[in-house]
């Protein structure tokens, strides 16, 4: 947590640290409880306190449920509420449904995350160099991502059905029982969905990181006999990285927060829970059956394999510069 | 660029310090406000004033409530009654759960589902209706001897049974003709009845499946496939009845086994049909209550009671209620006028208009014989109003939405996917069953 | 520069390009058409508009049963409010991520990451108590935008975009003697523009399509969004509808159409190569 006010690290070799601004000079005791820019704390204040009404409360209460045999009740009404250590935790874990969702949400993101960074980098450069049709190709990315869930999902249902148009083109080649009733292809075809739907954010993302990639880098390596596709590969790809970053962390949250899709798409889950996602078991033990302790419980052991995830990805992602 | 990469690591490693942080400031906070302490809620039995109610917001029953509240404003100028809807899908229980514990329920919710009554009883959000000084007296006379099912397991009733919407088999009677069956008698009686009918419809390509019950998993589904049928087939047996379940028996497995040939055959769909399957024409039968009739108008159709495997006479076939109730809410300060205004909302006049308003039936003891002239007026309504006295609702015990969860997956796997044993999936769940009621 | 890709390869390039437009529009394209029929249709034929089987039946019911005037400018306050508060304080969180050193700077970067990762459901009911029994903020805008007011997707792609920004131009600007915030939003804030448009179209989308929060913090229609009253439509409503099929369609083009027209009226600003002009002087 000392590491933005520690003099050794942020005076990094291309952050000549005398430069930045004459503040250190003037204010040394702000400047040490503060850091060098105590502005910065200002700027942020309104966010702080934002999160801690709206976030840190209720997140601190549901681990506090977590760890205690709660259920909600009407103010005023006395009921005993013992701590019960991991006890919730327990009765998640070894419940078959539970691994079975956290089962299923990875074989969602295996799916998901490589589809969406490569296909999205890849739209996005494309688009990136043409000047014609621009403007309706970018709006074409865009619309999914613009259109709630609750509405693409009836045309989905109809694309996908057993008779639907999508097997209608595939004739024998459908698979049976039909995409969202096969346990196997259920899963698959949420995965399929959700990058079809928020593609175009992602999209959008690479595109302005691409305005940042310096033309003379191009010029540079075009100089040196690269052609478009080893340009891609050696300045395109490292140049965006930090955009990189961000895609697979939203969408690798994205998919461990999959809710709607589940619910509305696979009517709960189903096929026998073959896409039922942890989120969706938080909604119906917590919100459904009133057992919100082990809601909770779930809750808590999703986020912290999210978190350890997102450090994954940031150690193996971020590294190789 | 080089700079980012690490610091955005190190700022990631310190999230998880971050949520530990978090969590410890506010974990002592919340201890006591979890707790529960708070203002207090019901202002007691005895106030008076006004009040505010909550109703379904489906285009009929709008029509009734908000006809009931001008009624009620008119002849009670200092007690006034405001109306708001919610909606009739599977949220509105998420919203009177929120509701209950932030202690701003409304005083009446005329949208009470009987099977997330004990949760909220659990909650402290009910009001038990048993101590109104006449309380138990009005309800059983109003309903007779079907308002047992809603009493709760320490005896008292925290609903008003209300209105049912006794489920039948509908049937096409177009398709039925064209299938060269009776189209004014069907021969639906038995389970041999049934299958040799919808045989008829597939095979002959009438319509893509003979029937098609949604084939989801969520908690609710069971009870438009399997519980209407599990109620004719025992003769008005509960899901649950004095704390085990029933349904490991030879009916349930009759039932079981019945829709399990209706998947296997194709004459039902294991996918989910977008919108209502009988009023596109894309089935030949259906099983709902009688607030549907207004949605298939464009159908030429007919119903019956649900079938049973030796043909029991309609006269004794019983069915599941699909009841939706009255609960008077704790938050609610004017107790004393939110009961006056149940009582009113349920008298034998306001029931009348339900039924005109609504096509769904009051529950009420006698009802064909209180009001002679709308069945007769109405002759499609008759079966269901008679149908309404041997009716099954759902089984009034701790944990009922988990319960019903449980058979629905059991159900899903055994039945619908047709995966395992029949048999062992039901006694498997009847197991947790058995201990999530015992809870 | 750009002619040394061969003809072979923009072909490739076009090609691609069009294929992911067909994919991505044609779900799109269906639902007008779906929404404009009849009876549905699922054989590859009911992709085209039949005109035998075109009405407008379905928009019509829509305009009957909701007060559609009334939804728009309730989703247009809570949507407008919810970008403002995030454009204005998720530029200056954003900046003081990227660009300043405090302390507490790192522990609020993580916290902004840690908001993305917890879903919502876990928070709904403690929130709801918070805000309607703590604050007494229902049936009110406030408790309909108090929970969406600073989008931390957003904070977090200011912060990078910002860090994009190369050092060198604030120092310049410092020892010029510009103040933080003329840094800010003289410097800084051009540069950051097509940021800022993505932000503003990325924040608009989640409170436009919420349904469940202001469902639950309202129960007076004349407060609801759109999203509420369609979502209330397409759940409710559309299965006792003539077409329900094509009523869930009409539905879904009625809240989608604003968002579109939005961004296709916006979408010239979205990309701007300024930050190379500018990093280049």
């Amino acid at each position: 947590m000392t590491t933005a006010t520690s003099p050794r690290r942020t005076g990094g070799p291309d952050r000549p640290s005398g430069a930045a601004g004459g503040s250190p000079q003037k204010h040394p005791l702000l400047n040490r409880i503060f850091g060098k820019h105590p502005l910065g704390l200002i700027f942020s204040a309104p966010y702080l306190v934002f999160i801690a009404i709206v976030f840190a409360y209720p997140l601190g209460l549901a681990v506090w449920i977590a760890f205690h045999d709660f259920y909600f009740t009407a103010p005023g009404v006395p009921v005993d509420r013992p701590f019960v250590g991991f006890d919730n935790f327990r009765t998640a874990l070894t419940d078959p449904d539970v691994w079975q969702a956290f089962g299923n949400v990875g074989i969602f993101l295996l799916i998901n995350v490589p589809l969406t960074v490569v296909l999205s980098l890849v739209l996005a450069n494309g688009l990136n160099q043409i000047t014609r049709f621009r403007t309706f190709l970018r709006v074409a990315y865009y619309v999914p991502y613009v259109t709630a869930s609750v509405a693409v999902v009836g045309v989905w249902l109809f694309l996908f059905n057993g008779n639907g148009l999508v097997n209608e083109i595939l004739g024998p080649l459908a698979p049976s029982p039909s995409w969202l009733i096969n346990s196997t292809w259920a899963m698959p075809t949420i995965a399929l969905f959700v990058t079809w739907k928020q593609l175009g954010l992602y999209i959008l993302l690479y595109l302005a990181a691409l305005q940042n990639v310096q033309q003379e880098l191009y010029e540079s390596a075009s100089t040196d006999g690269a052609g478009k596709v080893r340009q891609f590969f050696s300045v395109t790809v490292p140049g965006v990285r930090p955009a990189t970053l961000l895609v697979l962390l939203l969408s690798t949250v994205t998919g461990a927060n999959l809710f709607t899709e589940p619910y509305l798409l696979t009517g709960g889950g189903g096929p026998n829970g073959s896409s039922a996602s942890p989120v969706l078991i938080m909604y119906q033990r917590g919100l459904e059956q009133g057992n919100p302790d082990v809601a909770a419980a779930i809750g808590v052991i999703l986020i912290v394999l999210v978190l350890i995830l997102a450090y994954l990805q940031n150690r193996f992602a971020g590294e190789r510069n | 660029m080089s700079t980012k990469t690490p610091r955005t690591r190190r700022t990631l490693a310190t999230a998880s310090a971050a949520a530990l942080a978090l969590v410890a400031v506010t974990a002592c906070s919340s201890g006591g406000d979890g707790g529960g302490g708070g203002n207090g809620g019901g202002g007691g039995e005895e106030g008076r004033g006004d009040i505010t109610v909550w109703y379904s917001n489906n285009e009929q029953e709008v029509a009734w409530a908000e006809q009931m509240i001008e009624a009620w404003n008119a002849d009670n100028p200092d007690q006034q009654v405001e109306g708001q809807e919610i909606p009739a899908g599977a949220s509105s229980e998420e919203v009177i759960g929120a509701a209950i514990t932030a202690g701003n329920a409304p005083c009446l919710i005329y949208n009470t589902a009987p099977v997330a009554v004990p949760q909220f009883q659990k909650q402290g959000g009910l009001v038990s209706l048993s101590e109104f000084e006449d309380g138990d007296e009005y309800i059983e006379e109003r309903s007779g001897e079907t308002a047992a099912q809603y009493a709760s397991e320490d005896g008292a009733y925290y609903q008003m049974p209300w209105k049912s919407n006794p489920v039948m088999l509908f049937y096409n009677k177009d398709m039925f003709e064209a299938a060269g069956l009776d189209a004014e008698n069907p021969s639906l009686a038995t389970y041999d009845d049934f299958l040799a009918a919808s045989k008829e419809i597939v095979d002959k390509g009438i319509a893509p499946n003979a029937i098609n019950p949604a084939p989801t998993s969520e908690f609710f589904q069971s009870w438009f496939d399997f519980y209407p049928m599990y109620a004719a087939e025992t003769g008005g047996t509960q899901l649950v009845e004095d704390g085990a379940s029933t349904f490991t028996s030879e009916d349930g497995y009759a039932v079981a086994e019945l829709w399990k040939t209706m998947y296997d055959e194709g004459y039902s769909s294991r996918e989910q049909y977008q919108g209502d399957s009988f009023a596109d024409g894309q089935s030949a039968m259906a099983t709902v209550g009688p607030w549907a009739i207004g949605v298939y108008d464009d159908v030429n159709w007919g119903a019956v009671p649900v079938p049973t495997s030796d043909g029991i006479a309609p006269s004794e076939t019983y069915t599941f209620s699909d009841a939706k109730n009255i609960g008077l809410y704790t938050a609610c300060e004017n107790q004393a006028t939110a009961w006056d205004l149940l009582k009113f909302s349920t008298s034998e006049e306001q029931d009348g208009q339900l039924l005109e308003l609504t096509g769904q039936m009051p529950l009420r003891a006698n009802l064909t014989e209180t009001y002679p002239e709308f069945f007769e007026e109405n002759p499609a309504y008759e079966l269901f109003g008679d149908q309404a006295s041997r009716t099954v609702e759902v089984p009034n015990v701790p944990n009922a939405v988990t319960v019903w969860q449980t058979f629905r997956d059991a159900y899903s796997e055994a039945v619908i996917f047709g995966e395992g044993d029949i048999q062992s999936s039901f006694e498997d769940a009847a197991t947790e069953i058995d201990e999530l009621v015992s809870e | 520069m750009r002619n040394t890709m061969s003809k072979g390869q923009r072909t490739l390039r076009g090609v691609v390009l069009a294929l992911g437009a067909f994919v991505f529009l044609f779900p799109f394209y269906y639902m007008i058409v779906g929404s404009l029929q009849e009876s549905p249709d699922p054989t590859v034929g009911g992709a085209f508009p039949n005109p035998g089987n075109l009405t407008g039946e379905n928009y019509a019911d829509i305009n009957a049963r909701i007060n559609l005037f009334q939804g728009l400018l309730n989703s247009g306050i809570f949507t407008g409010a919810v970008i403002l508060g995030t454009v204005v304080f998720g530029i200056l969180v954003g900046y003081a991520l990227a660009q300043l050193q405090w302390r507490g700077r790192g522990v609020t970067f993580s916290i902004a990451l840690l908001v993305q990762i917890v879903p919502f459901q876990l928070l709904l009911i403690p929130l709801y108590v918070l805000i309607a029994r703590d604050y007494g903020l229902a049936d009110s805008y406030l408790g309909m935008i108090l929970p969406f007011a600073i989008n931390s997707t957003a904070v977090i792609i200011f912060r990078q975009y910002f860090l994009q920004i190369p050092k060198e131009l604030f120092d310049a600007a410092r020892i010029d003697g510009a103040t933080e915030l003329k840094l800010l939003t003289s410097v800084a804030l051009p540069l950051v523009r097509p940021a800022l448009v993505t932000v503003m179209l990325l924040t608009f989308i989640g409170p436009w399509n919420e349904f469940l929060w202001p469902f639950l913090i309202t129960k007076e229609a004349d407060l609801q969004p759109l999203a509420v009253s369609l979502a209330n439509y397409i759940s409710n409503v559309a299965a006792t509808a003539a077409n329900p099929f094509g009523a869930v369609l009409a539905g879904a083009c009625v809240l989608a159409a604003p968002a579109v027209l939005l961004f296709i009226a916006f979408q010239r600003y979205f990309i701007s190569t300024d930050i190379g002009s500018g990093v280049k002087g």
